[in-house]
């Protein structure tokens, strides 16, 4: 049970810069997601936590103490890695009591936590196979099993679903959000996928070149992106995003149709953010403006269409059972209570 | 033919050319094979049928030509220098795959350099660096000779072999609470077996046939079984019997560790399959 604090965290190979200058609190059994793109520093942070890769400058605090000279083994962590890095030639078992054994658990102690442990992730029939002979998700579970035997201060898992089917993936997550409430356990959790971080979380770190660009809730994250990379990467599909002005109180795109009503002022150079789903379509002619129909797509859970206005075009979601064909004309409304304004050049949110 | 006589007709070919070429390699060990269970007289006529008899074996230990002694030398020079090579070449090999070492590639070319060096150039200057040092015809002079033989080959086979363990596989012991030397000798060392086994087999068969510094290193005390070969020259001409049946001793554990490298091989080349 331990808060993680990273200070003023650098990460620094030659001239490039892995991770710059970052600082971060976990909370005692707070289970943070850091969501970005590959490269964006996460896995990085993870591993500076882990003890895997030193910091070129700054500190890092896991409960009341600076770790930033102790070895992995010292740091009181446990992980779970990508490809699992289970140890192949030994069986399911002693995967599980490894963690144990090197850390000098009396014998008798080792056996009921390693059943206890395959029992919480439902390995227990496996315990004496080697992983070569379990599947994708079942090695997924050793590794999981493998973090919790012990009760450490931290668990830090690297992507630990990216290498599952995507059916896999969505049941080994709900098993996961479950198995991380039980434990109650601080919980460090790098991932590229977006819906994984909104359903795990407690709060997000989304990252960027290195840098936290937002830290909240899911919903902060999603609803309240406070920059345009936020505002994009968060969101499937993508969120439009709109190049235009703000003038008389309506925001005109760079093609110089008037789109919806905008308060606050005029600016010159604006990027306007709307969510597909607050894109409504209505028939033609009883909307805001009239549009294309470019692309007209049936996810079955809803359709997607993608509408253009000049060389505009805008990605909508509409009712399942909407029926529209390429070149129909629709009409356009966007919803005006849910928007998002983002300066041009510093890409930072703009509220009014 | 329907497509399946066709199939077996091509079968039966293939069969066939792999037995003729087959064929083809072994003639000579077949033919010291036979002649190793000839008499003297019998070796010159080129008898498949013959009444075969060990006493070539028996002679080839007795005086003068007392192979048993080359037997314990080659044995030990091979056994000691794989019994040093492996460890030492295997912390070479760990540090070359998982350090980032100054001048790392230029000191693995170097390593791997020393090979291109032919033995005849070096073997004048070994032998004079041996006169001086006391180790001409000793077992110790061939052994730190086939070290330096061997070590090259071994570090870069290993190598290969610790680069096939994924590095994630080290870190998560990393973090289970493993300390480097618990990380080497709990996950590196049997995971890597295979290929330490495989490496040392190879080591030990190089370092069994060596020759020629062998040849010219030795001339009495330490002469090993290839160069114990030469004894077999005698006046009435070469005693063909006596080298076969000493050839075959020679081979023989050559056969036997070939068996065993198949199953390490097999399992060297498949371990990196856990991911």
């Amino acid at each position: 049970m331990a808060q993680v604090l990273l200070k003023n965290i650098t990460k620094r190979w030659g001239d490039f810069v892995g991770v710059d200058n970052q600082s971060l609190a976990v909370a005692d059994k707070e289970f943070l997601v850091l969501l970005g793109p590959s490269g964006c520093g996460k896995t990085t942070t993870m591993r500076m936590i882990a003890g895997l890769e030193e910091p070129t400058s700054g500190e890092i605090w896991i409960g009341d103490h600076v770790v930033n000279d102790d070895l992995p083994k010292d740091r009181d962590v446990a992980m779970v890695f990508q490809n699992y890095g289970l140890y192949p030639h030994m069986t399911i078992y002693d995967n599980i009591a490894y963690p144990l054994k090197v850390r000098g658990t009396p014998k008798a102690d080792i056996k009921p936590r390693v059943e206890k442990a395959a029992e919480q992730v439902e390995l227990t029939e496996f315990l004496h196979r080697k992983p070569k002979a379990l599947s994708g998700g079942q090695r997924q579970r050793v590794a999981l099993a493998r973090a919790i035997v012990r009760t450490p201060k931290v668990f830090l898992m690297d992507e630990p679903l990216s290498n599952l089917d995507a059916k896999l993936r969505v049941t080994m997550r709900a098993e996961l959000k479950h198995l991380s409430r039980q434990l109650q356990i601080t919980t460090v959790y790098v991932t590229h996928d977006q819906i994984e971080a909104m359903t795990l979380a407690d709060r997000v770190a989304v990252m960027e070149k290195g840098v936290i660009r937002q830290l909240g809730t899911p919903d902060e994250i999603y609803n309240d992106p406070s920059n345009l990379f936020v505002a994009g990467f968060i969101g499937s599909p993508a969120m439009n995003l709109i190049n235009g002005s703000v003038k008389d109180g309506y925001f005109i795109t760079t093609g110089g149709t008037r789109l919806v009503k905008v308060d606050g002022g005029d600016r010159a150079k604006v990027i306007l953010g709307v969510r597909a789903e607050d894109v409504d379509i209505h028939e033609s002619g009883q909307g805001d403006i009239d549009v294309l129909v470019y692309a007209y797509e049936n996810t079955g859970e809803s359709v997607m269409l993608t509408l253009q206005f000049g060389k505009q075009r805008i990605i909508a979601k509409g009712d399942r059972h909407l029926r529209k064909d390429m070149d129909d004309v629709v009409g356009l409304r966007v919803n005006p209570d849910h928007l998002y304004l983002f300066d041009s050049e510093t890409e930072e949110r703009i509220r009014y | 033919m329907t497509g399946k006589q066709r199939k077996q007709f091509w079968n039966v070919i293939q069969i066939t050319l792999i037995l003729i070429a087959a064929f083809i390699m072994l003639i000579p060990i077949i033919w010291i094979f036979l002649a190793a269970f000839k008499t003297h007289v019998d070796v010159y006529q080129l008898k498949l049928f013959f009444t075969p008899t060990l006493e070539n074996f028996g002679t080839v230990f007795d005086a003068p030509y007392n192979l048993g002694n080359k037997l314990i030398n080659s044995t030990i020079v091979a056994g000691v220098t794989v019994l040093f090579a492996i460890p030492i070449a295997t912390c070479a090999a760990y540090s070359f795959s998982r350090f980032r070492l100054r001048f790392e590639t230029s000191m693995l070319v170097m390593i791997l350099a020393t090979q291109f060096v032919p033995a005849v150039v070096i073997i004048l200057p070994f032998f004079v660096m041996f006169r001086d040092l006391g180790l001409l015809d000793t077992r110790l002079g061939l052994i730190m000779v086939n070290l330096a033989i061997v070590m090259p080959f071994a570090i870069w086979m290993i190598k290969g072999f610790i680069d096939g363990i994924p590095l994630e596989t080290e870190e998560a012991a990393m973090v289970d609470g493993s300390t480097r030397v618990q990380v080497i000798r709990n996950i590196v060392l049997p995971m890597a077996a295979p290929g330490l086994f495989t490496a040392g087999i190879f080591c030990f068969i190089i370092a069994w046939n060596e020759f020629l510094f062998a040849l010219i290193l030795t001339n009495k005390d330490a002469v090993t079984l290839p160069i114990g070969l030469a004894l077999f020259k005698a006046e009435e001409g070469d005693l063909w019997n006596l080298l076969s049946a000493a050839g075959i001793i020679i081979m023989l554990p050559m056969f036997i560790l070939a068996l065993i490298i198949r199953k390490y091989f097999v399992q060297g080349m498949t371990m990196g399959a856990v991911r």
